[in-house]
């Protein structure tokens, strides 16, 4: 990345031998060198639309960030720009180094002053998690935030992108954000031929809440080769058991936070059995419980790791012509390098989907 | 309009209202998301009754035997217990407003039990406890700040009552916002009344038995009740032990408060309504008040519960919300009708 501020005086002597060798022509002078060009700085501030559609004026170079949501979080690091992360909430808690960071309290409620003090020159929050209140507030006191609201995958695949544009890090938001696109290509050639399984996404089972057809997760669905059985303009509508009785979904998909596949889809299986109502679903009887991670409840890049492995749960057999090279490659890329430093078990992800009484969006 | 009560009468107005319950039950059992013939209905329950079990049981029978009638009968535990803990509570303080929410012990119960699951998730039996531990511990102190010169002041209690229930909420909100286990989501919804849950507290067989010891030690006390609606020192020259009939009802009734908010959490109005429209229709002798409340509150309850869960489905709503939305003009009605 270019750096656009002045040469420290110090080097003196070392730009003058780097700009006789630009003007020799040489090739490696312009690779090496340090901003080679006379001090012109570029725009100090650039103006962004967020996704909420506000306009905001954000210094060219972010050098301090808050996060005011855990995928938000997620994405920072993923863009590599975690060292200007000055601030976090409480419930940032992957990967595991970002719960080092400063907290300023949770999503819903976080401290203002706190987030101040921190002398952000641009703050990220989210419109499924935080307050309008909250986002006015730090408007008010001249910090600009920029809201994310994405409603499909593909929406959070822009978000990356632009919050790598937001935060000057258009290179890795651009390659990461193909990246992604590249891997539900690919999926989406591998399902092509498949007929999309019935299935019930459990959010919450007592009482039951599962996901309406207007959020990221029905159509993290649809792309991992499932269609939820419920259709509700709702987001995180509560149904009554009796009509998933009725529906009898072929599927029933949980996300835990150590999802370890088979042993937890069978203790869920399991413990579901002995609930009244619920042992009459042919999913539970069949035990055809899906359990994934809990990324899956999380617009991050991680979420593509979710689709991926729900769809390898739900059509095992698109998946077997691949040799068990291939399989150890995205059992891989589920299982980051540092597997052994997650915690045991993640603390619920607060907010998220939880419809709480006090609600709100930028 | 005072009509004297007798055996007769008591016994045509109970069998009335039971009969009234078990035509609301089963209309409750016949509707929902999936349609149930009348046949289906029958079969089911003449099943139940002998006690046989379907060995493949169908997606109906599965549907009345698992989900809508184990609803149904918690239900009508919750309903028979806020009523009758609201006629004690207003019969004892001598209050028409008195009603385990206005005093504050619904939300002592709340608390207690959600202290429950957070210090011992694991132990099910836990949770009703601490929520009679709370409803017990509530209205003690809400009588002891209600007292002004060793007199019960109605405004005083009134008031010690709601300011217990908004310090018991504050308790409640501090432990929601700083504690966020696994249990502790489905709290918001559990607080709003809910009868869905699958998993309760004790089985529903003890449940009932707890029900009708707590009613029943409350409906001795029922002829030392009327007298009490006179004053305490005249019912004390009367004869009344009144100190051991304080004692049987606050206990009874934190008891039948903790039950139905161990079960459904906070279910509103019901404790202070049902208790009214069974004063306005059949009088104030608690001999026939407390089994008619016990009645009418968990016909009421069922018939919220059934409006909750069909009126907007396959989406639910919680069930407090339609025994206010549906208790308020009720209660208005009638007072109008009556002073009308």
């Amino acid at each position: 990345m270019r750096e656009a501020h002045s040469i420290p005086p110090v080097r003196w002597s070392v730009r003058c031998i780097l700009v006789a060798a630009t003007m020799l022509g040489s090739v490696w002078a312009q690779q090496t060198s340090p901003a080679p060009a006379p001090p012109q700085p570029a725009p100090a501030k650039i103006d962004i639309i967020d996704e909420a559609g506000r306009h905001l004026t954000v210094p060219a170079n972010v050098r301090r960030i808050v996060s005011l949501a855990p995928n938000l979080t997620e994405t920072i690091y993923a863009l590599g720009a975690q060292d200007r992360l000055v601030g976090v909430t409480d419930f940032c808690d992957f990967p595991p180094e970002a719960k080092q960071k400063t907290k300023v309290g949770g999503g819903v409620n976080p401290s203002v002053e706190q987030i101040v003090a921190l002398k952000p020159d641009l703050v990220l929050a989210a419109k499924s998690m935080n307050r309008k209140e909250t986002v006015e507030a730090l408007e008010q006191l001249g910090i600009p935030v920029y809201g994310t609201a994405p409603v499909t995958v593909e929406d959070v695949i822009q978000s990356v992108r632009r919050i790598g544009e937001a935060i000057g890090a258009r290179e890795a938001g651009d390659s990461l954000s193909a990246s992604l696109r590249a891997r539900l290509d690919a999926l989406k050639e591998k399902l092509a031929a498949r007929t999309p399984r019935r299935a019930l996404f459990v959010v919450w089972v007592d009482p039951l809440i599962t996901i309406g057809r207007q959020t990221f997760l029905a159509d993290a669905l649809r792309l991992a080769g499932a269609e939820s059985v419920v259709d509700l303009p709702q987001e995180w509508p509560r149904i009554g058991l009796e009509e998933v009785v009725k529906l009898q979904p072929e599927y029933l998909i949980f996300a835990d936070s150590h999802s370890d596949g088979a042993d937890l889809a069978s203790a869920r299986a399991r413990e579901l059995a002995e609930r009244p109502g619920w042992r009459g679903l042919d999913a539970v009887r069949e035990r055809r419980i899906a359990v994934i991670s809990d990324a899956v409840n999380r617009p991050a890049p991680r979420l593509i790791d979710a689709i991926e492995q729900l769809a390898r749960l739900l059509h095992p057999d698109a998946f077997v012509e691949k040799t068990a090279d291939a399989k150890e490659k995205t059992q891989s890329r589920l299982t980051p390098a540092n597997a052994d430093a997650m915690p045991a078990a993640y603390p619920p992800v607060s907010g998220f989907p939880f419809p709480l009484p006090a609600g709100g969006g930028i | 309009m005072i009509r004297p009560l007798t055996a007769k009468r008591l016994a045509s107005v109970s069998g009335l209202l039971a009969a009234l319950l078990v035509l609301v039950i089963l209309v409750s059992l016949k509707l929902g998301a999936v349609p149930v013939s009348m046949v289906d209905l029958a079969t089911n329950l003449g099943r139940i009754v002998i006690g046989q079990a379907d060995h493949l049981p169908s997606e109906q029978s599965l549907i009345i035997r698992e989900i809508r009638l184990p609803r149904i009968l918690l239900g009508v535990i919750v309903g028979a217990a806020l009523s009758v803990a609201g006629a004690g509570f207003q019969a004892l303080l001598r209050n028409p407003l008195a009603d385990p929410y206005v005093l504050g012990v619904s939300s002592g119960a709340a608390l207690g039990a959600i202290i429950s699951l957070v210090a011992a998730p694991r132990v099910p039996v836990a949770m009703p406890i601490a929520a009679f531990a709370g409803a017990l511990a509530t209205i003690t102190a809400v009588y002891f700040l209600g007292r002004r010169g060793g007199e019960l002041d109605s405004h005083t209690l009134l008031l010690a009552g709601i300011i217990s229930a908004s310090f018991l909420s504050a308790v409640i909100m501090f432990l929601m916002t700083t504690l966020s286990g696994g249990e502790l989501r489905g709290i918001a919804f559990w607080l709003m009344g809910d009868l869905t849950s699958t998993r309760t507290p004790l089985d529903a067989g003890w449940l009932f038995l707890l029900l009708v010891l707590a009613v029943g030690a409350i409906y001795t006390t029922a002829a030392d009740l009327n007298l009490l609606l006179t004053g305490e020192q005249e019912a004390m020259h009367l004869g009344v032990d009144v100190s051991r009939v304080k004692l049987v009802v606050y206990v009874s009734a934190s008891l039948l408060t903790g039950l139905a908010v161990s079960i459904s959490g906070a279910i509103g109005y019901v404790g202070l309504i049902v208790p009214h429209v069974m004063r306005l229709l059949f009088g104030s002798d608690h001999r026939m008040l407390i089994p008619a409340s016990a009645l009418g509150g968990a016909i009421a309850i069922v018939i919220a519960d059934t409006l909750a869960r069909t009126l907007v489905a396959p989406t639910e709503l919680p069930v407090g919300a339609m025994t206010a939305m549906a208790g308020a003009p009720m209660f208005i009605y009638l007072l109008r009708r009556r002073f009308g």
